[in-house]
């Protein structure tokens, strides 16, 4: 492969765990609740998954259990902020926290600095070759051989846009995020939707986890997910909550992240600064757009 | 609410999150199999009941009640800024750099100048979220994290590449010069950048209870567009705040390199961060400075003592990361008045009672 198809299949690699964050934090973000612990679910997915993998040898129970888990998580954050109207703001990060500790924590006490199951996951056999297209020359390398949950990723850009757009359900989520009274005032029970609307979101951020660790590299490392939660959180902010245009914003974070991969390679000596460009990018992108979305706006004074 | 009950009130709220932390920390101990009383008076004995110790944990508190500051006047003003963790490496990593590059300097202008110079660092890199924040009203919560990480690769690339100490064993900068250290006081750890980060404490009480721009926090804080009508500035008086918080950010990284780590290296502020740390302090001192001293002497002295767990029993140390996370996550809600209403519920039935007695 050359340099180009190089930085498009990377670039599809490195969105993929991005959008299913997003994916997961667009209903919460649609239904008015900040929810910044995106971080912290995925963290805990890729962790739990890998550590089960470890202790079973089994991907499919692991991926189970990391779920649950991360079930239990989102309903500590829908407990804390719905129920009990917490700061989602200092729920999400308190989550953020624990996970990371955790993590940390758990592998001291295993005594290994990462969890490696190379050996019972082949990461080659998980790749999905999808049959015809991968006899085309160039789109089949490019499209053909990722992972599944990478695959999921993208199906779960039209899936999610039907549940949001289509289905009861999506519209419950939007007026409550509109108008919680109003959606009150109709017999709407509000905090379920909400419950409902971050337990989704900690599932996605869940997949997005076990696809970091055990679907492509079989191996989980502490604090692997370097605030690509964060991202997700930016490009959701971006996108306005559209899962279409955010998910665009995810792919572009994706290629920043494979330009910096990629660029690496050649840049010698300073090749280590190219791990800031997506950081840089995702900042000038949130604040072009924040600009551009302002640029009409006439309000006396601020308004933050 | 009278001033005496909303004090029991604070105090309460701010009690009985840590303690239900820790409760779920000793279940977390019991879990692999250590006894968790040992622990915890091993974490309290080694820190506060030997002067030693209390020294030490004074020591600690120096760069915590710095952030924890920084952090305080940023919510206060109803600002998510959570860049304090990247402004505070940038003027730790600056101060480092003066401090060995530049020699043969009197040693308290040396000193001072390392200070100025971290001061300066943490300011301006604070500079970009507060203009992205005040005149384009871009999220400062997601810039400011962007920027963390951000900055922690650039300094990771740095101290790699162009700055590494080629003596040392592991990656880091060189040793800073001798000049450039705060001393050591009466044998223990204190220094007196202690003293340092007790005057800038003071200096915040009087900005927060006595200043104007103390007030105009609390009004932004409160609500910004009736903060705008009475004819504040609330564009610049944003950029002032995120500014004097980056400012007393890089101090206290400056401050943490001269008096405690003396190189820069990839685990610098340790985990979960300085800044991180800050925001717990902050929040557990309610956004007051005096909350945020006593916060941040409670919560050196958790540090302290995690450094001797790990000596004297199987525990990794990491388990005070985990509580302090727990502690951030109860303190999310307000325990007592928000929902249970216990206090006011139980005063308006004395208050009944009076009256019923009156009426007799």
């Amino acid at each position: 492969m050359g340099i180009t198809s190089n930085i498009v299949y990377d670039t599809i690699y490195h969105s993929a765990p991005i959008i299913l964050c997003v994916l997961g934090g667009i209903f919460a973000y649609k239904a008015n609740v900040l929810n910044i612990a995106l971080e912290g679910f995925m963290l805990m997915g890729a962790f739990i998954s890998a550590l089960f993998v470890m202790l079973w040898g089994s991907t499919l129970l692991a991926g189970i259990i990391a779920v649950g888990v991360g079930l239990i998580l989102g309903l500590v954050f829908s407990y804390f902020t719905a129920s009990r109207n917490g700061n989602p703001i200092i729920t999400g990060l308190a989550i953020n926290m624990i996970a990371l500790s955790f993590c940390a924590f758990m592998l001291k006490v295993m005594g290994t600095a990462n969890v490696n199951v190379s050996s019972l996951v082949s990461v080659a056999d998980l790749k999905i070759h999808i049959p015809i297209i991968q006899d085309i020359p160039i789109l089949g390398d490019l499209i053909s051989g990722h992972p599944p949950l990478t695959y999921a990723a993208f199906i779960g850009i039209f899936v999610m846009w039907l549940i949001m757009y289509k289905t009861k359900l999506g519209i419950y989520i939007r007026v409550v995020g509109e108008k919680e009274e109003a959606a009150k005032s109709v017999g709407i029970n509000t905090t379920m939707i909400k419950y409902i609307a971050i337990l989704i979101g900690a599932v996605c951020c869940v997949l997005a986890g076990i696809n970091l660790s055990v679907d492509r590299v079989a191996l989980f490392t502490n604090n692997m997910t370097a605030g690509r939660g964060f991202i997700a959180i930016a490009a959701i902010y971006c996108g306005r909550g559209k899962p279409g245009a955010s998910a665009m914003y995810a792919l572009v974070f994706g290629f920043a992240k494979s330009l910096s991969v990629n660029l690496k390679l050649f840049a010698g000596p300073i090749s280590g600064m190219f791990e800031v460009l997506p950081y840089v990018i995702m900042v000038i992108v949130l604040a072009v757009v924040s600009v551009l979305k302002n640029r009409n706006v006439n309000e006396r004074g601020f308004e933050s | 609410m009278n001033k005496q009950k909303k004090w029991v009130l604070n105090i309460g709220n701010s009690i009985l999150p840590v303690l239900l932390a820790f409760v779920l920390g000793a279940i977390l101990m019991l879990a692999i199999g250590e006894n968790p009383w040992d622990v915890y008076s091993i974490m309290i004995g080694k820190s506060l009941f030997t002067v030693k110790g209390i020294l030490k944990t004074l020591h600690g508190a120096a760069p915590l009640i710095l952030t924890g500051l920084a952090i305080a006047i940023t919510f206060k003003a109803g600002i998510y800024n959570m860049g304090v963790e990247g402004q505070m490496l940038l003027g730790g990593f600056m101060a480092g750099i003066a401090g060995y590059l530049i020699t043969g300097l009197p040693p308290v202008i040396h000193v001072a100048l390392c200070l100025l110079i971290g001061i300066a660092s943490g300011m301006l890199f604070a500079v970009i979220p507060a203009v992205l924040k005040a005149y384009f009203k871009v999220n400062e919560m997601v810039v400011t994290l962007m920027l963390n990480y951000a900055m922690i690769e650039v300094l990771q690339f740095l101290t790699e590449g162009p700055f590494r100490d080629p003596a040392s064993g592991f990656v880091s900068t060189p040793r800073i010069a001798e000049t450039a250290m705060f001393n050591k006081l009466w044998g223990s750890e204190i220094t007196p950048f202690f003293f340092v980060a007790m005057g800038v404490f003071a200096i915040m009480y009087v900005v927060f209870n006595r200043s104007r721009l103390g007030f105009e926090v609390t009004a932004i804080g409160k609500n910004n567009r009736f903060a705008e009508a009475t004819g504040m500035d609330v564009k610049k008086k944003i950029m002032t705040i995120m500014l004097i918080s980056g400012a007393i950010s890089g101090l206290a990284g400056a401050g943490h390199m001269m008096s405690d780590q003396y190189i820069y290296s990839l685990n610098f502020s340790g985990l979960p961060g300085l800044g991180w740390d800050g925001m717990l302090i902050a929040l557990l001192g309610m956004h007051s400075p005096v909350g945020v001293m006593i916060a941040a002497v409670f919560y050196s002295a958790l540090i302290t003592g995690s450094q001797s767990i790990a000596i004297y029993s199987g525990v990794p140390k990491e388990i005070v990361a985990v509580i302090q996370g727990l502690i951030v996550l109860f303190l999310a809600i307000q325990f007592i008045e928000r929902r249970t209403g216990v206090i006011s519920r139980w005063t308006r039935m004395m208050r009944t009672k009076k009256i019923d007695g009156v009426e007799e």
